[in-house]
């Protein structure tokens, strides 16, 4: 017991309690839906899931640092509509520069909400709510309620959601799917192995302490916003390419997704933990439900939003109490220091 | 005697209409320990922050070996040899404690190698004699362990000036003689050291010249050797203060609380004592023996799971504070800001706080004149200094501060009153003036119990002595039984057969 | 320190009465028919659902929590009241039904809250997709009408005088508001709990009963204006009051309640309701259409926060300055 307690921190047994719940999920219906584990079942999850993943890598960064970016919804559909916009009107632009376009309007919105959070010092509630409504204004302004068509977006585009990097028989690799899970690795590695990734923890851990350390918190904070931002643009990107038809309206509600996926990833909300792949995990475990409980026949299509949020909220509440009841017996159990701890609930001290 | 290292000269500070800092100046010299001593509101904070970057002075020079420097932040401060430890130590809970070391490096190198760090760090804690688990995260370590994480932090970065804010405010003796075992060891590497002080014991013990500040002023410097108590609190209060407290109260032999077993999974256990009214039972212990958590459980905070509380003769089962309230316990936190206080408002709504239905209308409205009268009445008897009852909490300074939250639960008319820790980080006088309420209210006849890690306190303040250790009851010590020693050894866990159990 | 605080709310509440009156005096200027008086109700019905909802808002924002799922909920309870009605309940008693099922909504919330200890944030988003979801599946993709007539005159003609039925709700609720929140010891407690919920334990007060009451009320208010909603439309879909939660979140704290808790007044709120309701009515003036405007008010929200901000840095600077010299 005490071994396997070193080996392996909250955090990860987290991680494993997730892929248990998915994989519990995946049983009940299973024995719920004819033909559940079908080949274009996987590929339509694994396409939905590559671009809330995206999006909710971003927001993970975000809610290290013990703040919130409500805005990225509206950032995917802005990003979504004008890049597909752009190739409307000029079919012939590069793929890598419409990635990049992308990334950068992306990049820009969330910089302005970085730079409200941190230099203005505004609550990243506020601004992100004010943001979620400001560049949908912009959207709908620019936009004359006109609709980008399938029909004027080149060829390569809408190829993009059925090209695949391999495919074992009908289960298909698709490339949009491995974009999705290099951001994951990528962000997963810098959030382990880079000081600025450690810092993302320290600023959400002790943000009083982070003001007076040796280390910028302000420039951090404003950067994962600016992050949040381009994964956001990414993932309109990518949502272009998966609908190839957008309106004035894409993307609405994403937030809420890619909030929902990230606090039943395991990441706290008020800072300081949390990991990129239980982030992934979290729009895993929602998106499969969802799309489920489309198929599950017996129920109407208007019961989904109502199981989703109920079921967000079990998945929170068994965290909630779950893991807190673990860390404390692994904070109790791994004290061996002649200092001492004072357990989990030490009233004699407080530590603000 | 050698070249100063660091000097501050004629500074001068201003926050709005309060004068901070007037003219001060000071220097500290390689390998000394320079104690800086004062009562709340002299200005130490503001010197400290000065010398750290956080504030800029606004006249006045800061030189570091002899070269006039401006720190211009903190990170300034840190590249320039200069780190602070708080009372309250800044570590990041989330990290683990060899990441808390060198999160603020600027060499930290953008890749984080962990086995190196984890080396070095284990090499900084070795070099340092502090046993602690590196891959340990900060969260749910002892305060003591906190800062001594803070100074591996602060050798890590090759401090040569080290400020130490209160560093003892919130540790027992024995972690006390700890944390300045590493503080000589400091001194001998040639580290200058800032020490700010409440505790005069401490500051004689620790020191080789003090400084005392008054009201944003220089008061006086001098060597250890030629300062005395009554010379130092002269300096610091600005006028003689009597410094020893004398008992006056004497327990009745009416009983008014028993306990018997209490216990809590996980926190204590086997806690069983009677207490008479007019009685101060002092609970002694090191930091982490859970003292506070016996209070909290006889508050209702954290009730306990298995014993019996008997009460006036009757069993209680205290399960919240409103029924703790309701028999007549009160307890007053430890922790001023966080639990104690509604820091924002004013001192009158905090007096009524618990006990707000005796001044609401049958229509639930408040009654504000009612209110301010109690407020005034306290404001008088417990001489709260203060502009107004109108004044918000947060501009009191800590020693009125406490007064506040002593009316808050004074005006609850309460038979046990539990105190804890009643005069954490509040000066001299007001100490004085807290010593003396409480023998004022036991003789008055209302039981008291004291939770205090100050030892000199609670041997002087108590009838009876509850020593606790991780949990357990060591023994209950009479007056006359119990010492420096006696105390401590039980707290450690020694020599129990010298403790009478009860 | 008092009165700097106190400065700062007089002038954050001048500055809000400041920026009304300009915005009154534009608006006058565009169109003679602005300063009537039945424009001025027509106005406050536009909006009637909303300002309902924000006095309730009010509480749980200082009590430092936040219900995003109050639109649902209006949603949720106009829905009850729709089915219902079409399933043949008398509907007096289909309206009661209503706002129960309001009531329940917010003490659900106030469960997991209050017990389970899930911040409010994380509660009120999920509950905020699955009250729509309850909306929805009441509705289907449905809309229905055929209300009685007592009911939709309720919320579509005058009751005493040129004011109708939905206003003088607004307006009595306003007098309870200020009674509970500034003379009364439930609203003293909503003050101490949004500052540290921790001191208001450690003092005896029931915390985790009055954040269930607070939900459960908000629930409720909710309840009412979706009703009251069902009334002035006529009609109920699975997507009524949508997205309602931006402007009544912007009201609050556009008036100067901290998003922190423990600080803000009514009157603050009161102010910057007239201010959205005007800007709006401003906007329309000038030909600005509905999405523009939903796009004014996400500006205000931040720069109702970053003003004072700049302002206090600002000023600091000077102060400093001028000691250097």
């Amino acid at each position: 017991m005490n071994n396997l307690k070193k080996s392996i921190r909250p955090g990860q047994l987290r991680e494993f309690v997730l892929v248990f719940l998915i994989l519990l999920m995946m049983f009940l219906f299973s024995t719920q839906i004819e033909n559940y584990f079908s080949p274009r079942f996987f590929n339509r999850i694994s396409t939905s899931v590559a671009i809330i993943a995206v999006v909710a890598i971003g927001q993970t960064l975000v809610v290290l640092t013990r703040n919130i970016d409500l805005s990225v919804g509206s950032i995917v559909g802005f990003s979504a509509y004008f890049v597909g916009q752009q190739l409307v009107q000029d079919n012939g632009l590069s793929p890598a520069t419409v990635v990049l376009m992308a990334v950068a309007l992306g990049a820009l919105m969330g910089g302005i909400n970085g730079l409200l959070v941190s230099f203005g010092g505004v609550p990243s509630i506020i601004v992100t709510l004010g943001t979620l409504a400001i560049y949908r204004t912009i959207l709908v302004e620019i936009s004359n309620a006109e609709t980008v068509l399938t029909a004027n977006l080149p060829e390569w585009l809408l190829d993009l959601p059925r090209s695949n990097i391999f495919s074992i028989g009908d289960l298909d690799f698709r490339l949009m799917v491995g974009v999705a899970l290099l951001a994951v690795v990528v962000f997963a590695l810098i959030l382990r192995y880079t000081s600025y990734g450690r810092r993302l923890y320290a600023i959400g851990s002790n943000p009083e302490a982070a003001k007076n350390a040796g280390f910028p918190s302000r420039t951090i904070v404003f950067t994962a916003f600016i992050l949040s931002g381009a994964l956001a643009g990414l993932a309109g990107f990518m949502f272009l390419a998966r609908f190839g038809n957008i309106t004035v309206v894409a993307g609405l509600g994403i937030e809420l997704e890619s909030v929902a996926a990230v606090v039943v990833g395991g990441i706290n909300t008020n800072g300081g933990t949390g990991t990129i792949p239980g982030a992934l995990l979290g729009a895993i475990l929602i998106n499969i439900l969802e799309q489920s409980l489309i198929r599950w026949l017996s129920i109407s299509e208007f019961w989904r939003d109502f199981l989703l949020g109920f079921l967000i909220l079990l998945a929170v509440a068994a965290d909630s109490v779950i893991m807190s009841r673990i860390r404390n017996l692994w904070a109790q159990n791994g004290a061996h220091s002649k200092l001492g701890r004072t357990g989990t609930e030490g009233k004699d001290t407080h530590v603000s | 005697m050698t070249k100063p290292i660091f000097q501050m000269e004629h500074i001068s500070k201003r926050f709005g209409a309060t004068q901070a800092l007037a003219d001060v100046s000071f220097e500290l010299y390689p390998g000394e320990v320079h104690a800086l001593i004062g009562e709340n509101g002299a200005g130490k904070s503001t010197l400290i922050k000065i010398m750290t970057g956080i504030y800029q002075p606004d006249q006045g020079d800061i030189s570091l070996d002899g070269q006039p420097i401006r720190v211009n932040n903190a990170q300034d401060a840190q590249t320039r040899g200069i780190a602070a430890i708080f009372q309250e130590p800044m570590v990041f809970p989330d990290l683990n404690v060899a990441e808390n070391i060198f999160i603020n490096h600027r060499d930290f190198g953008p890749v984080v190698k962990w086995g190196k760090m984890y080396a070095e760090a284990e090499d900084i804690l070795a070099e340092l004699d502090i046993l602690l688990d590196v891959r340990q995260p900060a969260r749910g370590l002892t305060l003591a362990a906190q800062q001594a994480v803070e100074i591996a932090k602060a050798i890590s970065l090759d401090v040569r000036i080290l400020i130490m804010d209160e560093p003892t405010a919130s540790l027992s003796l024995h972690e006390v003689a700890q944390l300045f075992k590493l503080v000589q060891r400091l001194r001998e590497q040639g580290v200058s050291i800032l020490f700010i002080g409440h505790r005069l014991e401490e500051v004689f013990e620790i020191s080789d010249r003090i400084t005392v500040l008054r009201d944003g002023k220089w008061v006086s410097t001098m060597p250890r050797s030629e300062v005395t108590t009554e010379g130092i609190i002269r300096d610091m209060v600005g006028r003689e203060v009597g410094t020893f407290f004398e008992k006056t109260s004497v327990p009745s032999d009416d009983l008014l609380i028993s306990t018997r077993n209490l216990s809590k999974e996980g926190a204590f256990s086997g806690i069983s004592f009677d207490l008479h009214r007019g009685e101060v039972l002092g609970f002694a212990g090191l930091v982490g023996s859970r003292r506070t958590d016996v209070g909290l459980a006889l508050f209702g905070i954290d009730p306990a799971d298995s014993g019996q509380i008997i009460f006036q003769g009757e069993e209680q089962k205290i399960q919240s504070p409103e029924q703790a309230m309701s028999a007549g316990i009160a307890y007053m936190s430890e922790d001023r800001r966080q639990l104690g206080l509604s820091m924002p408002m004013s001192i009158a709504t905090n007096i009524t706080l618990p006990t707000l239905k005796k001044y609401l209308t049958s229509w639930g409205l408040v009654k504000r004149q009612a209110e301010d009268k109690t407020a005034e009445k306290f404001r008088e008897s417990l001489t709260i200094r203060t502009p107004s009852i109108e004044t918000l909490v947060e501009d009191l300074s800590g020693g009125n501060q406490q007064k506040v939250m002593l009316s808050k639960w004074l005006n609850a008319n309460p038979k046990l009153l539990i105190l804890d820790e009643p005069t954490r980080g509040v000066d001299v006088g007001a100490k004085a003036d807290v010593h003396r309420l409480v023998d004022e209210l036991a003789a008055s006849g209302l039981a008291i119990i004291v939770i205090s890690s100050d030892l000199p306190e609670v041997l002087a303040m108590s009838d009876r002595i509850l020593v606790m250790r991780e949990g357990r009851q060591m023994g209950i010590l009479t007056r006359e039984e119990a010492n420096q020693e006696t105390v401590m050894n039980a707290a450690m866990g020694q020599a129990a057969q010298t403790v009478r159990e009860e | 320190m008092f009165h700097k605080l106190r400065q700062r709310l007089l002038s954050w509440e001048g500055f809000l009465l400041a920026a009304l009156l300009v915005i009154i005096v534009f608006n006058s200027s565009m169109s003679p028919a602005y300063l009537r008086i039945g424009n001025w109700i027509n106005l406050f019905e536009l909006s009637i659902e909303k300002i309902i909802v924000a006095l309730a808002m009010t509480f749980i924002i200082i009590n430092a929590e936040i219900d995003l799922s109050v639109a649902s909920v209006m949603g949720l309870a106009a829905g009850v009241l729709a089915w219902l009605h079409q399933a043949g309940v008398p509907f007096p008693l289909a309206i009661i039904l209503a706002l129960a099922s309001g009531a329940v909504s917010g003490a659900f919330n106030g469960f997991w809250i209050s017990f389970v200890g899930i911040p409010s944030l994380v509660v009120t988003l999920a509950t905020l997709i699955m009250f729509r979801g309850g909306a929805r599946i009441l509705m289907e993709d449905q809309s229905i009408s055929g209300f009685p007539d007592w009911f939709n005159a309720l919320g579509q003609q005058s009751l005493v005088g040129p004011i109708p039925f939905g206003l003088i709700l607004f307006l009595l609720l306003v007098v309870i508001v200020i009674v509970v929140l500034q003379y009364s010891g439930f609203g003293r407690h909503i003050y101490v709990i949004g500052n540290s919920s921790d001191v208001a334990r450690y003092s005896g007060i029931k915390v985790r009963r009055i954040k269930m009451v607070l939900f459960t009320m908000s629930g409720f208010v909710a309840a009412l204006a979706g009703v009251l909603f069902a009334a002035r439309l006529g009609a109920v879909r699975g997507d009524s009051a949508l997205g309602f939660e931006l402007d009544i979140i912007t009201m609050v704290l556009l008036g100067g309640v901290s998003i922190f808790g423990g600080s803000g007044s009514i009157y603050g709120v009161l102010l910057s309701i007239l201010i959205v309701l005007n800007l709006r009515n401003g906007m329309s003036l000038v030909n600005l259409t509905g999405h523009l405007q939903t796009g004014v008010i996400g500006l205000l929200l931040i720069l109702s926060v970053l003003l004072p901000n700049v302002a206090n840095y600002l000023r600091e600077r000077l102060d400093r300055r001028r000691f250097a010299q």
